[in-house]
């Protein structure tokens, strides 16, 4: 049965009173499958929570407080409200996001799903400090990862490129012939799909040189299909309300549009694959998607990844293998991810990777609030305490999306602002962000040992060892005998000495993993 | 007070003393040690819209004008002597701190230099450099993180690194990270100190680094005078906040004489695939100022002061419709110091013709970004010909351009 729990930890931001009775019940398996078909409707828990919550934020140096308001606007009602010159809260829509990411990591029944859905948004990274109108159109950007994170890779794939947020934050809403501007389709090919690793521009001039390319199956690929797949998405852009160039505007709707009078309609080939000059609208850049998403090396690095982020930094070879399979028998899968994941995490490999992952700053922070079941009402400080410590989504500033191993998030500096953003969370109020913990306990917990196992059953459910017991009991006495009632010199004493005990536990060995 | 009050107090003070006993520094030998302070700018600096040779025809055709440096209007440049090829090469507009530094003989520049390798990957060409290799191969650590576990070093802060460790220190367990020193610290009880460091007591880099943490709070918290006061103003500015941020920790680090002889700093932003002319101008502004307040703020140092500035690559010669420029090759680098030959050019031009380009597209490399690295790890940090083999195996320094007094 702790087994099973190890594993819950693995696919959640961390247990709480209520998750590790659900899977003490009905065990793993069921646990896995429930949450591999979400249903919205029976999230009861965060929609409570979405509804009561506000959040504030800083307006002309006076806190506002604010209900939810743009997370179900679409896209023209979006960029009509926010896409004007005198509009001052353009942060808005993506600062919902924002909170609503971590009300959901905190409250939703369906973890597996936020998880999934913090990977996408890592893979396909935008951030809104690169242009004010990602900020603006991110919660459409949210919606279409939910949608489709654990639905068909490429139909993720072609609505991501369509997505204002990536073609603001690569540059295609500006790429026009000639020359076209390369950032998409050169990032397209190196963290979308086929990865750095089958980048092969030192080997190989010509595309003719790459191995198997004149079977239209070239092993990998260089700069020549870059700069072609930069051409086949030119016209690629999105209807803002800006100069077209050729003597009109484009409406403002902040949708995805295509743009004939951009566009490059010569012949190009790309991974081998020729493709015949003047083709109809799109039909090239949805060739090269076609292309890419069913390349072998997208499957193998797009595996690694997810079984990176649910099982170890350096994932056994013989679950990559057996994810690959499962990913290529199921290009044409509408549910092709799900299958993928439950390839990975019904695996052997994963039973026997527990406490093999680092929790990254913002599972740390998440699943301390989740184990002491602590509410949050969010506001710009927030987005400040998570930011020190190196975590900073939708602001990540490079397209690579955080890094997933422990030896980027270990050292001096994230793991002291770690550390105090965990004890500022849990324990000062002066962000406004947690209401205090509740100190409280049942009455008859009296002894040192007995107030150290309460809480430590709190943090760490399924298990902590001796020596952490013995130390947390020890900082209770005092000096004194753990079983024996302590004298405290008064309660604010008394609370110190607990509050930071809990706070040696968040921040002991054996929380910082799953 | 009760007795028990009397003993936590005890306790904690016990946790104290333990701590210190572990932390008697020797700050010997590090008055003649060298400082080495690398910064890396980020995403491919554009080297052609920073110093480029601005009657050549080959670069005119190429660029819009407000890509390229010209010779008069809005755009103009500083023109620099010394040159390659004796050719009218002129440092970007916003640059005049960078051409004053140049004038002064302390800042030179190489030009066309870089990784020879053909890749336009950010996240290869990083990757290789920071590795000190040039193709893919099976290597762990940085290269900056080989020198120093050469090194036997004794002071208390080997090495820094402004936010993260960059992937050139990976490896090394004599490096800290640190944003600003008034922050480095842990809130709460202080006792959590004395119970972390029981807690992590294993051999996992994990444990170590959290030692290592712990051991140097007390020296930080113990060296750091309240607010820094440096000795010139820093630029304040929005767009120079945060990297002449990161260079003033730098600078209070070596002040607080806890032994700093390599500091790394990033620098982000360098991707200009588009509206290049008004990022290119903030960030020029950015580097440029705060590397003059910078050197300034160690004047006392300057005699063993060396700072070398890099990227990943240059940009494409031939800019795009966006008013950008995708990834190119050859790129730039600037050694800044009392012990560079400044106020040169140094590295070989071959020119902007297509046929003279590399794949017909892009500024060649013509220099191992190695030698640079290469000359001033042999003859500033004292690293022998067989230790630069380890620190850059595969790597000869058979051609030094001989910028280093």
């Amino acid at each position: 049965m702790s087994l099973d729990l190890l594993l819950t930890q693995k696919i959640t931001y961390g247990l709480n009173p209520a998750l590790a009775e659900k899977v003490r019940k009905i065990g793993f398996q069921s646990y896995l499958e429930s949450q591999l078909s979400p249903k919205e409707s029976e999230d009861t828990i965060y929609f409570q929570k979405f509804q009561s919550t506000t959040y504030t934020i800083e307006q002309n140096k006076k806190l506002e407080t604010r209900n939810f308001t743009c997370l179900k606007l679409s896209a023209q009602e979006l960029f009509s409200k926010f896409n004007k010159p005198d509009v001052k809260e353009k942060n808005l829509p993506a600062f919902e996001v924002y909170a609503d990411t971590w009300l959901r990591a905190l409250h939703s029944e369906w973890q597996l799903k936020e998880m999934m859905v913090e990977f996408w948004h890592n893979h396909f990274n935008v951030s809104i400090l690169a242009d004010e109108r990602i900020a603006i159109s991110l919660p459409l950007y949210d919606t279409t990862i939910r949608k489709n994170c654990f639905g068909n890779f490429r139909v993720l794939l072609e609505a991501i490129s369509k997505s204002p947020a990536m073609l603001y934050y690569l540059d295609n809403y500006n790429s026009r012939a000639s020359p076209a501007n390369e950032n998409y389709a050169r990032e397209l090919f190196e963290l979308h799909t086929l990865g750095a690793e089958s980048y092969l521009n030192h080997l190989y001039n010509r595309w003719k040189e790459v191995p198997n390319a004149l079977q239209e199956k070239p092993i990998g690929y260089i700069d020549e299909d870059v700069y072609e797949a930069a051409r086949a998405f030119t016209g690629w852009t999105v209807a803002d309300g800006s100069d077209n160039q050729k003597g009109g505007r484009f409406p403002n709707t902040g949708e995805f549009l295509y743009f004939e009078g951009w566009h490059d309609n010569y012949q190009k080939r790309v991974l081998g694959v020729e493709f015949p000059p003047n083709q109809p609208p799109m039909a090239d850049g949805l060739k090269v998607l076609d292309l890419v998403a069913s390349h072998p090396s997208t499957a193998k690095y797009i595996c690694t990844k997810i079984c990176r982020r649910f099982i170890s930094d350096n994932p056994p070879e013989s679950i990559i293998k057996k994810a690959v399979e499962v990913w290529q028998a199921n290009l044409k899968n509408p549910q092709q991810i799900k299958q993928v994941l439950w390839t990975i995490l019904t695996s052997e490999e994963f039973k026997e990777s527990s406490g093999k992952k680092s929790k990254r700053p913002f599972e740390l922070l998440v699943s301390a609030l989740r184990s002491l079941q602590i509410d949050i009402q969010p506001n710009q400080m927030l987005v400040y305490l998570l930011a020190q410590t190196g975590h900073t989504p939708f602001m990540w500033a490079t397209p690579t999306g955080h890094p997933d191993v422990a030896s980027y998030w270990h050292n001096p500096n994230f793991l002291l602002t770690r550390w105090n953003s965990l004890i500022a969370l849990i324990s000062e109020d002066w962000h406004k962000i947690t209401k205090p913990l509740n100190l409280q306990m049942p009455s008859n917990l009296k002894t040192p040992k007995e107030i150290a196992q309460y809480w430590l059953s709190k943090l760490l459910p399924i298990k902590y060892s001796e020596s952490l017991l013995q130390k947390c009991a020890n900082f209770i006495a005092g000096g004194g005998d753990i079983d024996e009632e302590p004298v405290f010199y008064d309660e604010r004493d008394r609370n110190h000495k607990i509050m930071n005990m809990i706070l040696l536990v968040a921040m002991s060995p054996e929380f910082q993993i799953r | 007070m009760n007795r028990r009050d009397f003993l936590i107090g005890c306790s904690s003070s016990l946790a104290v003393s333990a701590l210190s006993s572990f932390e008697t520094f020797t700050f010997s030998e590090q008055d003649n040690k060298d400082i080495f302070v690398l910064i890396f700018l980020r995403g491919g600096c554009d080297a052609l819209n920073m110093v480029a040779p601005i009657s050549d025809k080959n670069y005119i055709d190429a660029r819009s004008q407000n890509l390229r440096i010209t010779e008069t209007g809005e755009n103009k440049g500083w023109l620099l002597k010394n040159t390659l090829n004796q050719l009218d090469f002129a440092l970007h507009k916003s640059a005049k701190p960078l051409f004053d530094l140049y004038q002064n003989q302390n800042l030179a520049i190489i030009h066309a230099c870089g990784l020879p390798n053909g890749t336009r990957s950010h996240f290869d060409a990083q990757d290789l450099i920071e590795k000190g290799i040039t193709k893919k191969q099976n290597v762990n650590d940085g290269w900056l993180a080989r020198y120093l576990n050469q090194k036997q070093l004794d002071g208390a802060i080997p090495a820094l690194a402004s936010q993260n460790i960059p992937l050139s220190l990976l490896g090394s367990s004599q490096v800290i990270s640190m944003s600003k020193p008034q922050d480095f610290n842990l809130r709460g009880d202080p006792r959590l100190k004395g119970l972390l460091k029981s807690l992590y007591n294993g051999d996992t880099l994990l444990d170590k680094t959290v030692q290592n943490t712990l051991k140097n709070i007390k020296t930080i918290q113990q060296k750091q005078p309240k607010e820094y006061l440096p000795s010139v103003e820093y630029p304040n500015a929005w767009y120079a906040q945060s990297f002449s941020n990161s260079l003033k920790t730098v600078a209070q680090t070596i002040k607080m004489d806890v032994g700093l002889h390599v500091a790394t700093v990033d620098f982000g932003g360098w991707d200009t695939h588009e509206n290049q002319s008004w990022v290119f101008d903030s960030l020029t502004k950015a580097l440029s100022e705060s590397l003059m307040a910078f050197y300034n703020d160690l004047s006392a140092y300057h005699n063993k002061l060396s700072v070398v500035v890099m990227s990943e690559f240059g940009r494409r010669v031939k800019s795009n419709y966006s008013n950008g420029t995708d990834h190119g090759f050859g790129g730039i680098m600037f050694a800044l110091g009392k012990n560079i030959k400044g106020g040169k050019m140094y590295g070989k031009w071959n020119g902007l013709a297509t046929e003279q380009l590399d794949n017909g597209v892009d500024l060649a490399v013509t220099t191992d970004y190695r030698t640079i690295l290469g000359e001033i790890l042999t003859q500033r940090l004292n690293v022998s010909t067989p230790d630069l083999k380890k620190i850059f195996p595969d790597f000869n320094l058979s051609n030094p351009l001989g910028f280093i007094r």
